[in-house]
């Protein structure tokens, strides 16, 4: 008698139970990407369908005559392509300067015992407690008095200004939790002064950190329609979202819907672009092997 | 090479001080280990000498010159990391070239010194490696190759070890013995191993809540440790200790009654003394040589191989022994202990002197 045949195989009594929790998760899950995609689909779809084709009941769920002319008809309604370089422009540079003022404020923050550093944090965390709608009246009656209403420095000012302490508060609990000390110390020993070690060594070990921030603060910037019809709602100063949102009053909720779709199918563009570059920084795993963990 | 003088150091983390004035003076080329538990300051006192720590008095004297005031990169001294710092995005060929980059010099210097270092540490076919590709000895000798391709006036490592397994560790021990041996530089290296101590070092400082215990050869801290947290802390396994009273007579009570006549071989107490009496468990016998501790009933049998570790109780104190014999030893037997007289340690029970 060989040993396989001598013991009973123990059989698992919760096994059919997984199965259900597995299968009751899916479709759950399923349920949900419906409900999140339908909506995408949809504005997809009808940015190359006609307008007779969106209207038609029941619903053609797939372009019986796919056609490239709503894109060309939204670029000659609405200036739809200065309206996406205006919010690339805003948000590129709203980006790239509260990236780098939130990350040199944070690695501060994060490594240096200072008086009123506790104060600078509380602070700063305060501002996250503040509705943005209360902000309203303050930021552009300042950036009135700037003289810059109707200008893209006056837009990037107050967009800076909102994402500076989040961005602040993520990147230095990032340097404090996946950036060692060590390093830095490493590179002070090795000849670096504080600069050129947060320069030559924490910053390029920090890139998926300040990768995150950057987009994070890229897409509220390009996302906004509240601060940039605001401070930013002139003629072809607009950004995408204003005009956007000016077109859906001007025809584009009715007798244009598909030129209407395929701005918004424009719109959204840049954004999936610059995650699709950008996300392996996210993804992380570049300090993996600096410390033992 | 260098040497260092430490004079007086105190290190102070708002009102609570955790270095109470240490000085110690280390010679060209010597290979000083601090020694001591989890925050007795050690890593303190030797970050204070990196430049990583500010001093809160005292001096940190390298070859006749106070350094208290020079930030790190200036006092061209090189730090082994415990956790490694080794730079992730950099690949181990420029890992080891950082520090001459910054410095300054010239792609064929550079080149010739991180070739030189990587044959030394065999490091040569993971030269374009990264850190995250490497094992933990590979990570433990580029930080090494980092350290020596600057020819600094100062190694100082701290706690390079701990993160090894204990195979690996060995090898490392004697890689750093090695290394010292070949390149002669002052090293001051930290840990809270004393087997990595007695091993490697020219000479031990034991360190005990922000204060030197002992400094010594490590041989003279294991035969004559000067306290009873020296004597407790070095050797592995540890000394055994017992609490009693040492008559003028060289009476040893224990608190249950029991007596050890040492004779002319205690030191001299002065009347009845509180005392705590010292054996390391390899100077323990069960063949009759010396004087007798006590009847031991074993409690639990350690085979180690070539020998065996126990652990008994005698008088009802617990007393550890090595046996070197291959004896047959079983759990609830009995067997009457003995040790020389001299290699007994007498300590002042309340101060934790040793009694001469």
């Amino acid at each position: 008698m060989t040993s396989a045949t001598a013991f009973p195989v123990a059989k698992s009594r919760t096994r059919a139970g997984d199965a259900l929790t597995k299968a009751v998760i899916y479709i759950a899950l399923a349920m949900m990407l419906v409900y999140l995609l339908l909506p995408v689909y949809w504005m997809i779809k009808s940015s190359f369908q006609s307008n007779f084709e969106i209207q038609r009941i029941p619903p053609l769920w797939l372009p019986a005559d796919p056609t490239l002319k709503p894109y060309e008809n939204a670029g000659l309604l609405i200036p739809m392509w200065r309206y996406i370089y205006n919010s690339l422009f805003v948000s590129a540079m709203t980006a790239f300067i509260a990236s780098g003022i939130s990350c040199t404020a944070a690695y501060v923050l994060a490594r240096f015992r200072f008086p009123g550093a506790t104060l600078i944090l509380a602070l700063i965390l305060i501002t996250q407690l503040v509705p943005p709608i209360t902000r309203v009246f303050p930021v552009y009656f300042l950036i009135q008095s700037f003289g810059m209403l109707n200008t893209y420095s006056g837009l990037i000012f107050a967009y800076v200004g909102f994402s500076v302490p989040f961005a602040v508060l993520l990147l230095r609990g990032y340097f404090q939790t996946s950036c060692p000390p060590e390093l830095e110390e490493a590179a002070l020993m090795d000849g670096c002064t504080y600069f050129s070690a947060f320069w030559r060594v924490i910053l390029p070990v920090s890139l998926p950190g300040i990768a995150a921030v950057t987009i994070f603060t890229f897409l509220n910037a390009w996302n906004d329609f509240l601060w940039a019809s605001l401070l930013l709602s002139s003629g072809e100063m607009k950004t995408i979202q204003v005009g956007i949102g000016e077109f859906s009053t001007e025809g584009g909720s009715t007798e244009y819907q598909n030129a209407f779709m395929a701005a918004c199918v424009v719109s959204t563009l840049p954004a999936l672009i610059l995650f699709f570059f950008v996300q392996r920084w996210l993804v992380g795993g570049l300090t993996a092997g600096a410390v033992k963990a | 090479m260098s040497s260092v003088k430490i004079r007086n150091l105190r290190k102070s983390f708002g009102s609570l001080e955790v270095v109470h004035g240490v000085s110690l003076n280390i010679s060209d080329g010597e290979f000083v280990i601090l020694v001591g538990p989890s925050g007795c300051g050690k890593s303190t006192l030797l970050r204070m000498i990196a430049g990583l720590e500010n001093i809160t008095a005292g001096d940190v004297i390298v070859d006749d010159v106070i350094i208290n005031k020079l930030p790190p990169r200036e006092r061209n001294i090189a730090m082994v990391f415990q956790s490694y710092a080794l730079y992730p995005h950099m690949t181990v060929r420029r890992n080891m070239a950082f520090s001459l980059k910054l410095a300054g010099k010239d792609r064929a210097e550079i080149a010739e010194k991180v070739a030189i270092a990587a044959e030394v540490l065999d490091l040569e076919h993971l030269l374009e490696r990264k850190p995250a590709q490497l094992s933990g000895g590979q990570r433990q000798r580029v930080a090494m190759g980092r350290a020596i391709v600057r020819n600094p006036k100062l190694f100082l490592f701290d706690e390079p070890l701990s993160n090894l397994d204990a195979k690996l560790r060995v090898q490392m021990r004697a890689e750093i013995k090695e290394m010292h041996q070949r390149l002669k530089t002052t090293i001051i290296y930290v840990t809270h191993d004393q087997v990595e101590a007695m091993t490697m070092a020219d000479r031990i400082v034991v360190m005990n809540e922000g204060n030197i215990e002992q400094v010594g050869l490590p041989m003279e801290l294991y035969y004559r440790p000067q306290t009873l947290f020296v004597a407790s802390f070095i050797g592995s396994p540890a000394m055994n200790t017992v609490e009693g009273k040492l008559s003028a007579n060289g009476l040893f009570r224990f608190s249950r009654g029991a007596e050890i006549n040492f004779g002319d071989a205690s030191p001299r107490s002065g009347g009845d003394k509180d005392v705590v009496l010292g054996i390391r468990p390899e100077n323990i016998n069960t063949r009759r040589q010396g004087i007798p501790i006590g009847e031991a009933r074993i409690r639990v049998v350690e085979p180690m191989g070539s020998e065996t570790l126990l652990s008994t109780s005698v008088h009802d104190e617990t007393f550890v022994f090595l046996d070197r014999d291959r004896q047959e030893f079983s759990v609830g037997d009995t067997r009457v202990l003995f040790a020389e007289p001299t290699d007994f340690h007498f300590f002042e029970k309340t101060s934790g002197e040793r009694l001469a």
